[in-house]
């Protein structure tokens, strides 16, 4: 049975059941659309229960040729890396579809956006073919463009387009790489082009070559994840995006750029990839630390959030350029938190900003009185966001400094600088919000949140406490996918991965701290 | 070699036919379009029917060199070709007429009086754009675009009462007339140097190469460069573009998507013809040149686009980048023509809906269509809206929508020969496009001024909207049945 084929379409099977419904019958949009979000949901679970942990290799494999010459196909898989991915993608819509109930203007189309966004998603992360990986890729924009511009707020068409245009220029140079790619691939296997990913894998590319097509590929991501500098347009698309927006944008479509530098950058280019290693890898610290310095001055607290974005998504390029499987994996784990807890944050924003119309910090001011359970619930979305042991947040990344300490020990160090300003932003935000005396006469006599509200957030809180105390299950089915990454790139370079925990290599090894200095210089020369 | 077939100049036959029935029954049966009109649709699909027939000939062998004029003087013949290029062009100007036919429903019924010499002179158009691509003689060659060309001025002044459809027309006149004679003067060099003036046959351009090797090719070089000139102001391709904005702006909204559609297809398929097919000796003199001119045309006509605030300016200068995107495709020579022909049929489709969008909008016989005039268009009337969201995003080159795929094939062609740069230009100036295609997006889904005015839609106007928008996502999604047949369709 084609599994991803049908997690795929099964949310554009939905699109056309919402977009279908009579137009008289608009209270029935709502429920629908969470309905048909809700299969997907049941499909990735069916693959997350049937998937073999242990096992590296593409799982649930499709492959159908579509145009032989250009060698194009439909070729999916699913591997320790993109398993949870999809896990998360297929878990954030339906929630975040729930917290749409404030859209009451042209709503079909809204629900049908979500719902087409989402297949544009799942194809990114099960799609093995680049050209068809590019065209999902450069998908999601439309979508979350029309979320942006129609349902945003003041500044929605400047946020938009701006979105568009910065991934889009990217994806410029991602384009020109895969036809490149794809050319060379198509010399190899005796057609004019081939895409297919596992082909690639075969190439026996130049150092430049790898350079050039590293840089091509990498620009993209970076745009995507966003990378320091160029996060601009992120504060701005998550600040104008309607919540449902924020949530995907911040929980999922940014993962898309640190899920095409771990499928494509290191196990394509892996000698480009050591070479660049340091300059990503402090570009990713900079990113944490800049992110949480600007969080910390923020007066719209969905801009806080945004920011704070920049930085978790620092910790995990740095995780990814680090080269260890703890920083791999770690990052992995630290994806999947990040989409968790910076969801429930702007879902939590959202609800609030129904009832006040107001972002600004400094129009709230002791909301703990008036709403105690949103106070709560928001405290520990901020807590597990910081990194307080026992949460999501922590785990992943407290693995990815353990991994970046044993390669690149100084990135690490000031790295951990950016936990603890993290938790400066995030708890005088909730200081100067929630705790003291009501200033504002609008705040006094408003709702606390009701049943729906909280049970749209309870799966992400179950899930940020099941992760922060048993996170065994992801890391075992990522590392086998982390450790061939790893394989190929010791394979192709001279770069020596350090031994330190190491799966294969867990009972007879040591850590040695000679063979890891020589690591960090080999590096830097 | 056969002497004569009627099926190879059937494409021809049926529209000369069909513009002579359109007068004729106008005259004896009456004025209104209901008469006469479905004899012009009906043309434009028994057109494309033999098309089809063509086609089927073509790939059962039965084609090749026809009307051969060997009595009267080697440089005659033959006069004729049936390929894999004409037939196709045959199917695809055939449809695209029958769509521009519909798409100009209510610029005709505005006409009145003047409607039937309006659609005669659309079939002669195309009959002339047609006779472009079935000649391997460069002198009938020229025939055809004057043919095509002298029907397309008067069509652009057809709204004479406007002073700038005057101009418009005027302008069109001057500055194609010059092309045209650019590219006969162009095609007695090419005589002059090489003692032909058919690509294939006895004594063709092609045999010549086979055999001689020019060693001072100038003469040669120059008559090339005035042809390829003649073409690229007909394709509108930048440096020679700057009369397609003006003309564009001037003429009746429902002829130019006719206009715009048509010359591009029949344009760059004598491209094809001429260059890729006549010419592949010298394609290391001609390509670098076609790059340039490509890279150009892009640039030139994105950056122009973004600042426009008339949607047929901007429909203009955007179709000067689209044919530095076709362009980008024929450097590759032969090996570009079916991604050139798979971007051309689907951009050829969404042009038109998209100046059908413009005349519904704002008025068939409009020559101004300020893109405020769009605003709200999806809460107006949403099937518009949403269609000219669709041809947006296909024009845009977004996956998933007809225009990508055609890009990426373009591109991929150029990177094959060696221009891998060019794709990079391409891909760039696709995200600037980006900014004024959404610009339009964005406009269509704001709240409209004048309150809910419903728009007033005529039927056959919204199914050739719809007919667009459909070959725009579908072969968008499934792009490989058309793959599949443009592959074959290659000159001779």
């Amino acid at each position: 049975m084609p599994v991803l084929s049908i997690l795929i379409l099964l949310p554009v099977v939905g699109a056309v059941v919402v977009a279908l419904l009579p137009s008289r019958r608009t209270e029935l949009v709502y429920p629908v659309s969470i309905g048909m979000s809700i299969f997907p949901l049941v499909v990735a679970s069916y693959i997350l229960w049937n998937f073999s942990s242990g096992d590296a290799s593409f799982q649930f494999t499709e492959h159908i040729v579509l145009i032989e010459s250009f060698g194009i196909s439909w070729t999916l898989g699913v591997d320790g890396i993109s398993l949870f991915m999809v896990a998360l993608t297929t878990l954030l819509f339906p929630v975040s579809i729930a917290a749409s109930r404030s859209i009451t203007d042209r709503t079909k189309t809204y629900m049908v956006l979500m719902l087409l966004l989402e297949t544009g998603v799942l194809g990114v992360f099960l799609v093995l073919d680049l050209f068809v990986f590019f065209a999902f890729f450069e998908i999601v924009l439309i979508p979350m463009y029309l979320l942006i511009s129609m349902w945003g707020s003041d500044n929605r068409a400047y946020a938009s387009l701006k979105f568009v245009l910065f991934t889009a220029a990217g994806s410029a140079f991602l384009f020109v790489s895969v036809i490149g790619l794809g050319l060379m691939t198509g010399d190899e296997v005796g057609t004019l082009a081939n895409f297919d990913f596992r082909n690639m894998l075969n190439l026996d590319l130049s150092s430049n070559t790898q350079l050039l097509l590293f840089l091509g590929f990498g620009i993209a991501f970076a745009i995507k994840i966003p990378l320091f500098p160029f996060h601009t347009w992120l504060p701005d698309a998550h600040t104008e995006a309607p919540t449902a927006g924020s949530v995907v944008l911040a929980g999922v479509l940014l993962k898309l750029g640190a899920y095409g530098l771990l499928r494509f950058n290191l196990t394509l280019f892996p000698e480009a990839a050591v070479d660049l290693a340091l300059p990503v890898a402090v570009l990713g610290v900079v990113g944490i630390v800049y992110g949480a310095a600007v969080a910390v001055v923020q007066p719209d607290i969905k801009r806080l959030v945004a920011y704070s974005s920049v930085s978790h998504m620092g910790f995990v390029v740095l995780g990814i350029f680090a080269f260890t499987t703890q920083g791999l994996s770690g990052s992995i784990v630290l994806m999947i938190s990040h989409g968790l807890t910076t969801g429930a944050l702007f879902l939590l924003i959202g609800m609030i900003y129904e009832r006040t119309h107001t972002r600004k910090i400094a129009d709230y001011g002791g909301l703990a009185k008036v709403m105690p359970v949103y106070a709560g619930i928001f405290l520990f979305s901020a807590f597990a966001s910081a990194g307080l042991p026992g949460l999501s947040g922590f785990v992943g990344e407290f693995t990815v400094l353990i991994g970046a300490y044993i390669t690149l020990p100084v990135l690490a160090i000031i790295a951990a600088g950016g936990v603890i300003i993290a938790a400066i932003y995030l708890l005088w935000a909730y200081e100067r919000v929630f705790t003291g005396a009501v200033i504002n006469e609008k705040l006094e006599g408003l709702k606390d949140l009701g049943f729906r509200e909280i049970a749209t957030l309870a799966p992400l809180i179950v899930l940020i406490v099941g992760i922060g105390v048993y996170p065994k299950p992801i890391f075992d089915r990522v590392e086998p996918s982390v450790e061939i990454i790893l394989d190929r790139i010791e394979a192709a370079t001279d770069f020596a991965v350090p031994d330190f925990g190491r799966r294969a290599d867990l009972a007879d090894t040591e850590y040695n701290e000679t063979s890891d200095e020589s690591v960090d210089e080999e590096r830097e020369g | 070699m056969q002497e004569a077939s009627w099926l190879a100049v059937g494409f021809e036959i049926a529209l000369l036919v069909g513009a002579l029935a359109v007068l004729l029954v106008a005259v004896v049966a009456g004025k209104s379009p209901k008469y006469w009109a479905p004899v012009a649709g009906f043309a434009f699909l028994a057109a494309a029917a033999i098309g089809v027939l063509q086609w089927g000939a073509v790939s059962n062998g039965d084609g090749g060199l026809f009307f051969s004029a060997a009595g009267v003087s080697i440089a005659l013949s033959p006069m004729v070709v049936m390929d894999g290029l004409s037939a196709f062009g045959s199917i695809l100007l055939g449809l695209v007429g029958f769509v521009g036919m519909l798409g100009s429903w209510d610029l005709v019924s505005k006409l009145k009086n003047r409607a039937p010499e309006f659609v005669a002179l659309t079939l002669l158009a195309y009959a002339g754009l047609h006779m472009m691509i079935v000649s391997p003689n460069l002198v009938v060659i020229f025939v055809g675009l004057e043919t095509a060309s002298i029907s397309f001025y008067i069509l652009a002044g057809f709204m004479r009462e406007s002073s700038e459809s005057d101009e418009s027309a005027l302008k069109y006149f001057l500055l194609g007339s010059l092309a045209s004679g650019m590219f006969i003067y162009g095609v007695a060099l090419t005589f002059a140097a090489t003692g032909s003036l058919t690509i294939y046959g006895a004594n063709s351009i092609r045999d010549f190469f086979s055999t001689t090797i020019i060693t001072d090719p100038g003469i040669l070089l120059v008559g090339l460069a005035l042809m390829l000139v003649g073409i690229l102001f007909k394709i509108s391709a930048a440096p020679f573009h700057q009369w397609a904005p003006d003309v564009y702006q001037g003429a009746p909204s429902a002829a130019v998507g006719i206009m715009a559609s048509g010359v591009k297809i029949a344009g760059f398929a004598v491209l094809a013809r001429i260059f890729a097919g006549g010419f592949v000796a010298q394609i290391d003199v001609w390509a670098p040149i076609m790059a340039g001119i490509a890279a150009l045309s892009m640039i030139v006509g994105t950056a122009t686009a973004l600042v426009q605030t008339d949607m047929k300016r901007l429909l203009a200068y955007s179709g000067v980048a689209h044919s530095g995107y076709l362009l980008a495709a024929m450097v590759a020579g032969i090996d570009g023509v079916p991604a050139m022909w798979f971007y051309v049929s689907t951009y050829a489709f969404m042009i038109i809906g998209a100046f059908t969008v413009v005349s519904i909008v704002c008025g068939p016989g409009s020559t101004s269509a300020p893109i405020s005039a769009f605003k709200g268009l999806a809460k107006r009337d949403p099937l518009m809206g949403w269609l000219l969201t669709v041809l947006m995003f296909g024009m845009s080159g977004l996956p998933f929508f007809a225009g990508f795929v055609g890009k990426v094939f373009a591109f991929v062609s150029a990177g094959e020969a060696g221009y891998l740069w060019l794709a990079l230009v391409g891909a760039l100036t696709t995200v600037v496009g980006f900014a004024f295609y959404l610009r339009i997006v964005s406009m269509l889904f704001s709240s409209p001024d004048d309150s809910k005015t419903p728009l007033r839609v005529s039927v056959p106007a919204r199914i050739a909207v719809a007919i667009s928008g459909v070959v725009t996502v579908a072969f968008g999604i499934v792009p490989w049945p058309l793959l599949d047949v443009v592959r074959e369709a290659l000159p001779l």
